[in-house]
């Protein structure tokens, strides 16, 4: 990714600030969609076994909180209002993902090879047929597993207006780091007409902006947005950590992207630097997988009846990650310093999932209770 | 069993990977010299899967001491806080007082289970006898050592803000702070603030205003600047992605002492790992048992030491090691323990003598309102403001930590709170709960660390009769609190019940709940103290050969090729924990001996040390 700097360049999908506020909502709700999928397998752990699991994971959610906190960061700095608490930000599980990749279902399962063939999907690196063009056709979605899925969901995935490409509803973006090329290719193009006009795209209360005072040590370096070039460094960056930079498996860091952390858990062994991509030559990766709570894949709150102490739990745990949305959303809009009390915070949320998985769901003989994540209408 | 390590030469041959040997390691390898480290206990703190081992181990301990992550290897025993409770252990008390402190034999050493407190020392520290009549002075000054405070600051990654902790003198360099921010605040010392800050207390017709302040953690908090908080390290660089992203910030868990989860309070393997790697061996499972000296040039031309492969058994080979350059930083205890084992002591000799502590008290009581007790770092704040002033001259300073930690150290609170309300007030069921909830968040407790000088009484010596499972010898340790120690403790103890006082605080220290702690009488009045770990005192460093064993670099008056650092080069301790001195005086000590060893030819195969 150059930024074109001597010619001008031609309009992508995105051709309005309102269109791109629309897109980095999305890319919002994309990163945090990922997190209950990841923060579920982890917890489902059981404690003191799986190591390798436990930090591979662990790096990863920590990184999409980054993700989350970069997003935002863009969205504030193009005038937009990050919020986590509209209805629908969180998706019901199972979900597809909101940048619109419909060809697979996101659930909340414990650990295990499904979960980690579900993670590959979701990290998969970019593979757009043609550059410049970083959508393919919807007909992957015939997958006759995401169909047969389909039927049997207990509701239809929410495919709302954003979860289409703007005026393409047969077409698709194949991957995450394609979405965001997209973001990119739009803020790039907007900053440029605004600037023929005397303007800048860039007119957000840098005060909102997270800095790194408020935000270290959560998942590399947080990247405080006030033009283009901060934009896109941000940007990238997320693009980066999930896919790997120019088709390597390692990020602009040095460190080693998502999907091929990912895939060490396929494969069974390790990534060592200078490794290519599918071929680790490292340590081997120890999974027990029989180590893991049994977690019910999709839990809802119907699964707990009504009066148990395990309802009580998961509607409890509900509110309090609706309040922990709360309170992001706050410290996305001008109180940063809110995001020091997200680390203790955090412990709750922990704790709420801990409750759940490692508890039996009565008469549903070994499978274990689970967050349901189901927020909206959850006040604390 | 072939050693390597035996047929290659190295400039500096260090025993002990704890904070200074780590430091001094980094430097020099840095400065482009061969460093060879020997470690006594075992290396396993050094890789995240090792790591993650102690902490299943702390986890399953039914006692949660500052041992019990850090068992030690049979060949390298160790002090255990509980020995003074069952009468057994790696110290031979000598009396008359029991000396009640422990340290960890293991690749890390004692910042292991550290609390990661980094008090500065006051400037009156180091002058006590010229400015009150009392104890010793330093052959430093605190200016001598300021540049390198803040440096150490930097090494080990101390959290505080300036703007808390220029008190008694202390002085930064202009546009000077710390790393990091100061770790924020618990509850509890926020309402403790409230009721005691301006309050005053009076010893002997002196008034002395109070104020509760943050104290410098060596724990990563919000870094400042360019700086970066090290997180957790992984001597495996195959395995070194699995450490992202862990500790590089204080997460708020209660177990600093005796260890942190996830690495965020410093330990010296993150020091060690930042060394030059290609001109670092680090040898763990090899106890030095004996310095080796030329009788007629005094240098010391080789450390005998003993490998052993299973820590569960004594079954070792013996083999030497070799440099130009030696180093003891093995703690000053076993710093003097090596000394003395291998004949360079005794007589006039002041090696093992003038050993010191912080004998320490608990006040505790049950706070008017909640304080938000057992959460958090075990402590983030004290009362500095007893550390210093003109009744030095008459009794021992002291230092109140706050402890977020409610009556865990005192009473075995919460559980023992639990007992007690079952078993002594028949409370069940919602009762039961609805006490534990009113009580147990006003947990309050201040521990006193007092200070104490060094007297040639005080010592450790060694006795052909107590050996270790290797045949090395124990530490004999003789000690009694003194009445300049009493008298501090005097203070300390009503200091503490004119806060309670004043604060509303009920006072419910009871010295009969820590039954098992060692006791001094005085007036009538007895002390139940327990010991704070810091040992200091043992190779003191002076002006002249005859009054000390060192010199200002920690270099050994009598051998000139041999260095013996940390605490057991003090003089006197005021009342700060020595680690972030003896950091700074490793620094400084580093320093000289990379300028004394480029100064100098490297030795050729076959000659005697030639440093």
């Amino acid at each position: 990714m150059t930024l074109p700097t001597t010619r001008d360049i031609a309009p992508g999908d995105i051709t309005t600030i309102e269109e791109l506020q629309d897109y980095l909502y999305r890319g919002m709700q994309l990163e945090h969609a990922t997190i209950p999928v990841y923060l579920t397998a982890l917890y489902s752990l059981h404690p003191e076994t799986n190591a390798d699991a436990w930090h591979i994971l662990r790096v990863i959610a920590i990184e999409e909180m980054l993700h989350l906190t970069l997003a935002a960061n863009v969205m504030n700095a193009v005038g937009g209002q990050p919020d986590l608490t509209k209805k629908g930000f969180v998706p019901t599980y199972p979900a597809r993902l909101p940048d619109g990749e419909t060809d697979f279902l996101v659930p909340l399962q414990p650990f295990s090879e499904d979960a980690v063939h579900t993670f590959l999907q979701i990290e998969r690196p970019r593979k757009a047929p043609e550059p410049g063009k970083r959508i393919v056709a919807r007909s992957r979605a015939h997958d006759p597993e995401v169909l047969q899925a389909d039927q049997h969901l207990d509701h239809r995935p929410v495919i709302g207006p954003l979860l289409t490409v703007p005026g393409r509803p047969e077409e698709q973006f194949y991957s995450i780091g394609e979405f965001y090329e997209e973001i990119i290719h739009g803020v790039t193009y907007l900053e440029q007409e605004y600037r023929k006009q005397g303007k800048t795209l860039f007119t957000g209360d840098p005060s909102r902006q997270v800095t790194p005072e408020y935000y270290y040590s959560g998942g590399g370096e947080i990247v405080a947005v006030t033009d283009l070039e901060s934009c896109v460094k941000a940007l990238q960056l997320i693009a980066e950590q999930g896919e790997g930079l120019g088709g390597g498996i390692y990020d602009g860091e040095g460190e080693l992207a998502h999907y091929y952390r990912f895939q060490q858990l396929k494969i069974g062994r390790f990534y060592l630097p200078p490794d290519e991509p599918d071929r680790p030559t490292g340590p081997p990766v120890t999974i027990d997988w029989a180590a893991v709570y049994p977690v019910k894949k999709n839990p809802r709150m119907r699964d707990y009846p009504q009066g148990s102490q395990l309802r009580a739990a998961a509607e409890e745990f509900n509110k309090e990650y609706a309040a922990f949305l709360g309170m992001l959303t706050r410290a996305y809009t001008g109180q940063p310093q809110l995001l020091l009390e997200a680390v203790w915070q955090m412990f709750h949320v922990r704790d709420g999932i801990v409750r759940l998985v490692r508890n039996p769901l009565p008469g549903r003989d070994g499978v274990n209770a689970g967050p349901t994540f189901e927020v909206d209408g959850a006040t604390p | 069993m072939t050693e390597a390590a035996e047929h290659e030469e190295y400039d500096v041959v260090i025993a002990g990977a704890g904070v200074n040997g780590a430091l001094i390691a980094k430097h020099l390898t840095h400065a482009g010299f061969r460093v060879l480290v020997l470690e006594a206990g075992p290396g396993s703190a050094w890789s995240l899967d090792g790591y993650s081992r102690h902490l299943d181990h702390f986890y399953a301990a039914a006692s949660k001491g500052p041992e019990s992550p850090w068992p030690p290897a049979v060949a390298a025993p160790q002090p255990d806080t509980a020995d003074i409770r069952s009468g057994a252990g790696y110290f031979v008390q000598n009396g008359p007082d029991k000396y009640g402190s422990s340290y960890t034999r293991a690749q890390g050493g004692s910042t292991l289970h550290w609390l990661g407190v980094c008090l500065r020392m006051l400037p009156e520290d180091f002058e006590l006898r010229s400015r009150f009549g009392v104890g010793h002075d330093w052959p430093l000054r605190y200016a001598d050592l300021e540049p390198y405070y803040g440096r150490a600051e930097h090494e080990i990654g101390v959290a505080a803000d300036v703007a808390d902790q220029a008190h008694h003198g202390i002085e930064f360099p202009d546009g000077y702070d710390y790393p990091m921010r100061r770790i924020p605040l618990s509850f509890s010392d926020q309402v403790l603030a409230d009721t005691i800050d301006g309050m005053r207390v009076t010893l002997e017709g002196e008034s002395i205003a109070l104020q509760v302040r943050s104290y410098p953690a060596g724990r990563n908090s919000v870094p400042r600047g360019a700086y970066r908080p090290v997180g957790a390290v992984d001597a495996d660089v195959d395995r070194h992605d699995m450490i992202t992203h862990l500790g590089e910030r204080c997460a708020g868990n209660t177990s600093c002492t005796p260890i942190c989860p996830i690495e965020a309070k410093y330990n010296a393997g993150k020091t060690l790992a930042q060394a030059d790697r290609g001109k670092l061996r680090v040898l763990a499972q090899a106890v030095v048992s004996k310095v080796s000296v030329d009788p007629v040039s005094g240098m010391v031309d080789g450390i005998e030491y003993q490998r052993y492969a299973d820590p569960a058994s004594p079954r070792h080979t013996v083999h030497t090691a070799r440099g130009r350059v030696y180093v003891l930083a093995a703690h000053a205890v076993e710093n003097a323990k090596i000394l003395l084992a291998s004949g360079l002591g005794g007589g006039d000799s002041l090696i093992g003598k003038g050993l010191i502590d912080h004998p320490a008290l608990y006040a505790w009581g049950l706070s008017p309102v909640p304080v938000g007790a057992y959460r958090g770092p075990l402590s983030t704040a004290g009362i500095e403001d007893l550390r210093g002033g003109a009744f030095r001259a008459r009794h021992a300073a002291f230092r109140f930590d706050i402890g977020n930690d409610g009556w865990r150290a005192t009473t075995g609170g919460p559980d023992s709170s639990v007992v007690d309300a079952v078993t002594n007030q028949g409370l069940y069921g919602t009762k039961l709960r609805a006490h534990l909830a009113a009580t147990l968040p006003r947990h309050v407790r201040f521990s006193l660390a007092v200070e104490q000088l060094r007297s040639e009484a005080n010592a450790v010596t060694i006795d052909p009769r107590h050996l270790d499972a290797m045949g090395n010898p124990r530490p004999v340790i003789s000690y009694r609190i003194d009445d300049y120690t009493m008298g501090g403790m005097a203070a300390a103890a009503e200091a503490a019940r004119q806060v309670f006082r004043q604060a509303g605080i009920a006072d419910c220290t009871d010295p009969e709940a820590g039954g098992w702690f060692p006791s001094v009488r005085r007036d009538g009045e007895v002390f139940h103290y327990h010991g704070m770990g810091h040992f200091g005192g043992t190779h003191v460093m002076g002006h002249r050969a005859g009054e000390s064993v060192v010199d200002t670099h920690q270099r050994s008056w009598e051998h000139r090729n041999l260095y013996v650092v940390g605490s057991g080069s003090f003089p006197t301790m005021g009342t700060s924990n020595p680690t972030l001195t003896m950091a700074a005086l490793a620094l400084r000590t580093a320093e000289h001996m990379t300028e004394a060893l480029a100064a100098r030819q490297p030795i050729r195969q076959g000659e005697p040390s030639g440093f």
